[in-house]
């Protein structure tokens, strides 16, 4: 049985600590086309939307439950927010955690709200993403 | 810097090309197919492929940092995706217009509204962004 609001407040253990690297700031930054030089160097700091690299790895929490029936291949991101403490900065190694906060469903596809707080492996906060994603599943086996 | 209530920033034009999506799969590690293959993007409906929703965020956001210089003055960023990017893969790519104005300045911290456009379509909605200025 898919996602419902009985899944909202559940919460997936944080991820696997995450290096931030000067290479892979610069390597997102390039992919950006920005030559931003807080980019660049061993005292990078990250471009803000860097912090979905972290999420996209907690993300993966949801399609790995079973019970919500959820495959990124069906998910289509409807909206993204980051409240940001202080940036990523190279030499960071962070966790992330999952939350699912809302769940709206309507017919064979769900509204779905997650959050992923990222905070340092020391404990120091440093951002949250906020995103809402519609997931849609085909019609036969929609509940 | 003059920074007040209705200052508008200096706008952005960003051409996305199929080159620039597969770089940016590569390192945001997003490699939903619709975002570089034609034939998954048909099987779901769809006319070709799309931008990365978080590439054109990402990108739109450079109309605030350009700006202020340093992008650890940011503190919040928020869009919401009302309509996709679509980069056909025609050697040209597609055109997304950014401009930025500030609609609030409260306690050091300026609120940028942004607003990028594709040819007629607004592909960000409610788009804002939060800086340090002071």
């Amino acid at each position: 049985m898919p996602i419902t609001d009985a899944h909202v407040g559940r919460t997936y253990p944080a991820t696997a600590p995450y290096p931030v690297t000067a290479g892979k700031i610069a390597e997102f930054a390039d992919a950006l086309g920005d030559d931003n030089p807080a980019y660049r160097g061993p005292d990078a700091v990250a471009p803000p939307t860097f912090a979905i690299v972290v999420a996209f790895d907690a993300w993966e929490a949801l399609f790995a439950d079973p019970e919500l029936d959820i495959s990124l291949s069906r998910l289509i991101h409807g909206d993204q927010r980051f409240d940001i403490v202080r940036p990523l900065r190279a030499g960071d190694e962070v966790v992330s955690v999952l939350g699912i906060d809302k769940v709206r469903a309507r017919g064979n596809s769900a509204f779905i709200t997650v959050s992923v707080r990222i905070e340092t492996t020391a404990g120091e906060p440093v951002a949250t993403s906020t995103s809402t994603l519609l997931h849609t599943w085909p019609k036969e086996e929609s509940a | 810097m003059s920074i007040e209530v209705s200052t508008e920033l200096p706008s952005l034009e960003l051409t996305f090309t199929r080159t620039d999506l597969v770089r940016y799969a590569g390192a945001s590690g997003d490699f939903n197919p619709i975002h570089h293959s034609d034939h998954a993007a048909h099987a779901l409906g769809l006319d070709g492929v799309l931008a990365h929703g978080m590439l054109t965020m990402g990108r739109a956001l450079r109309v605030v940092t350009d700006w202020v210089g340093d992008p650890a003055r940011v503190v919040a960023y928020g869009v919401r995706f009302t309509k996709p990017v679509p980069v056909p893969d025609d050697g040209v790519g597609t055109v997304v217009t950014v401009n930025g104005r500030v609609t609030g300045v409260a306690d050091g911290v300026a609120t940028v509204s942004i607003e990028a456009v594709c040819g007629e379509a607004k592909v960000l909605g409610s788009a804002v962004a939060e800086v340090r200025v002071a």
